[in-house]
């Protein structure tokens, strides 16, 4: 009996899921890793057809540059090059040493600088939360400045915004090179500005191998938030640095009759992305989903258009043509 | 801060160790040489109260082809009602840790993720005695054990995916088997310079083993992310969390528990066990893996004392 119960506290002792399971997949091979990263985006990435992208092509392409003995950093390099041929924000690498960034406000000209609204518009600024916000225009106007959905703002300082414009004609929401953060921001928002429960657009994320394999629509709904309310004439600023929650918003807004996008079109953004390791333990994350308007269009990953198109004159630093255009929409 | 895999492993040897050696004063315990502190004929109940020091290990394909393996704690409550013929157990447990991720070194820079793993279980288990395998000094039961474990995961490195959540529901076959090993006599341990005498002692040794039957889990679906999230203002965070998840009927669960049982003359006992079990959770798409060894220091208060 003793050796059994010592045969017993071995086989216990004896780590014994090591037999049960697969065996470890960590490997610091370059080509073991772009198989793995190449496989998980030809698995769930969202967007190859809205962008034409031959994602085989693109194995053909890039893994014959890397060798069983390349570097980390070649690896990076090369898998770098192919993310980006993904044309997306919401896909980047990770590693210890550097990060993959497409840059698609690069795309676009730059339609936004901070100092002309500073020195020439803005008399007495507040800052509440994350909003910077004064009346424009003899008081006619509120302009409020939200540079990113990461930032976080109460619902009683939001209360304290719209109450402090109550009597303006209307108010401008600056979202121009706003990049994005907590889509949980959006309805929070948004929903100051609506009067009732609204369908705004849908998603729809991978559910299958095929490129085209996508699950039931998601209802993306705005609700009226918060205790203060404001209905009249509201003007959004976007640009091309506008992008992912952003984006999200711009979509929302084509809802409302009394929300007029002004500026130039978004960056995108809209997938929500996914996060991953690799066998070597850098992170990555790719856009797994689409963001459809209420006519299920998927625009919205090249960007949202603005309704009043307008563009920033660099010739002029003193005027903001894109706010100058909003205020004259309110007036 | 990052830790590698070696330290973790250093660390959790470590502290194993000095978790055994704290615990062998129980081992060696001297008692007052009563032997009839339990009328096995009538049924005894009893409130578990115990604490044991785990070390997880996961792997979620869904985010990471890599094992995550760290240290922590687990506390748990049950109650029992235990005979000769039959036994029943009610238990609700919560643990704790702390994971790193088992990556291949780099000879350039190291990356590292460092995880939190919470994890709560809840169980019923009935067991009946197999008079066939029993005599005086072993008693065999078998039975069944509803076991269900509700995984909650973190992991920053992994962005938008930091969340990973999967509930592992069982329905197990249970075999137990417990050896009366009560030392009838005075003992003298001759340890050279100290010669110790041991006084008698009730005590078992108890083996339990359950094996999945019905294996249900709880998985997120395809491409693993909270697509729902843009309804997250107006939703139910916990249908906000869940959406898209899927049940199976999938997998395999082992659990096994060895325990020493050392009863005291008010009628309570403690015990020191090792508990381990593995799950594999194939889930819809990706699979989930997981295996806890865990260092169990448990208190039995007899509820029902004479």
């Amino acid at each position: 009996m003793k050796y059994l119960i010592l045969i017993i506290s071995i086989l216990l002792f004896s780590s014994c899921e090591k037999i049960l399971f697969k065996k470890d997949m960590g490997s610091t091979n370059p080509l073991d890793n772009f198989d793995y990263l190449w496989n998980e985006v030809d698995k769930k990435y969202s967007y190859f057809e809205l962008k034409n992208i031959d994602w085989d092509q693109m194995k053909n392409t890039y893994r014959p540059m890397l060798k069983d003995n390349s570097t980390e950093v070649e690896l990076f390099t090369v898998l770098e090059s192919m993310l980006n041929e993904l044309k997306d924000d919401h896909t980047n690498l990770i590693s210890p040493f550097n990060v993959s960034q497409y840059n698609v406000a690069l795309n676009g000209a730059k339609n936004y600088r901070p100092r002309t609204i500073e020195e020439f518009y803005l008399q007495d600024p507040w800052r509440t939360g994350a909003l910077k916000h004064d009346f424009l225009s003899n008081n006619e106007v509120g302009y409020i400045r939200y540079g990113s959905f990461s930032s976080g703002f109460s619902d009683s300082q939001m209360d304290l915004i719209l109450d402090r414009y109550k009597d303006t004609k209307g108010i401008i929401l600056d979202l121009r090179e706003n990049g994005g953060g907590a889509i949980f921001n959006i309805p929070k928002l948004l929903g100051r500005f609506v009067e009732s429960t609204t369908l705004v657009g849908y998603s729809i994320t991978r559910n299958g191998e095929a490129h085209t394999d996508f699950g039931e629509k998601e209802n993306f709904y705005i609700t009226p938030h918060g205790n203060v309310q404001y209905l009249k004439p509201v003007v959004v600023l976007i640009d091309r640095g506008s992008y992912s929650a952003t984006t999200f918003f711009a979509v929302a807004t084509k809802a409302f009759p009394n929300i007029t996008l002004i500026g130039d079109a978004t960056g995108g953004g809209g997938g929500l992305p996914n996060g991953g390791q690799m066998p070597n333990g850098w992170t990555y994350r790719f856009s797994i989903s689409q963001l459809l308007d209420l006519n299920d269009n998927n625009y919205a990953e090249n960007g949202v258009p603005a309704d009043i198109e307008v563009a920033f004159d660099w010739n002029n630093l003193e005027t903001d043509e894109i706010l100058e255009r909003g205020i004259l929409e309110i007036k | 801060m990052i830790f590698n895999l070696k330290n973790m492993n250093t660390l959790i040897k470590l502290t194993l160790c000095i978790s055994v050696f704290s615990f062998s004063s129980m081992i060696f315990s001297q008692q007052n040489g009563k032997l009839d502190i339990i009328d096995r004929d009538v049924p005894q109940k009893y409130a578990l109260s115990s604490i044991g020091l785990t070390n997880p290990i996961y792997r979620d394909f869904a985010t990471s082809p890599l094992f995550y393996s760290g240290i922590g704690i687990e506390i748990s409550r049950a109650w029992m009602k235990r005979s000769e013929e039959r036994e029943r157990n009610f238990g609700i447990g919560f643990g704790i840790s702390f994971q790193t991720a088992r990556i291949p070194e780099s000879n350039f820079i190291q990356p590292g993720s460092i995880a939190g793993f919470g994890k709560f279980d809840i169980f019923y288990q009935e067991l009946w005695k197999i008079e066939a395998l029993s005599d005086s000094k072993n008693n065999t039961k078998v039975g069944g054990v509803i076991l269900v474990t509700q995984n909650i995961r973190g992991n920053p490195e992994l962005q938008n995916n930091i969340l990973g959540l999967e509930n592992i529901s069982n329905l197990m076959a249970s075999a137990q088997w417990t050896r009366d090993i009560s030392r009838t006599e005075n003992k003298i341990l001759n340890l050279w310079l100290w010669k110790p005498t041991l006084k008698p002692v009730k005590r078992d040794l108890r083996f339990l083993l359950n094996v999945g039957v019905l294996n249900f889990n709880y998985r997120p679906g395809y491409a693993y992310a909270y697509d729902s999230e843009l309804n997250g203002m107006e939703t139910n965070p916990v249908k906000w969390a869940y959406s898209n998840f899927k049940w199976s009927l999938n997998g395999w669960r082992i659990k096994t528990q060895l325990e020493y049982i050392q009863y005291m003359p008010n009628g309570n006992a403690r015990s020191l066990s090792y508990v381990w079990e593995a799950s594999n959770v194939p889930g819809k798409f990706e699979n989930f893996q997981m295996a806890i060894h865990q260092l169990r220091y448990t208190v039995y208060f007899n509820c029902k004392k004479r």
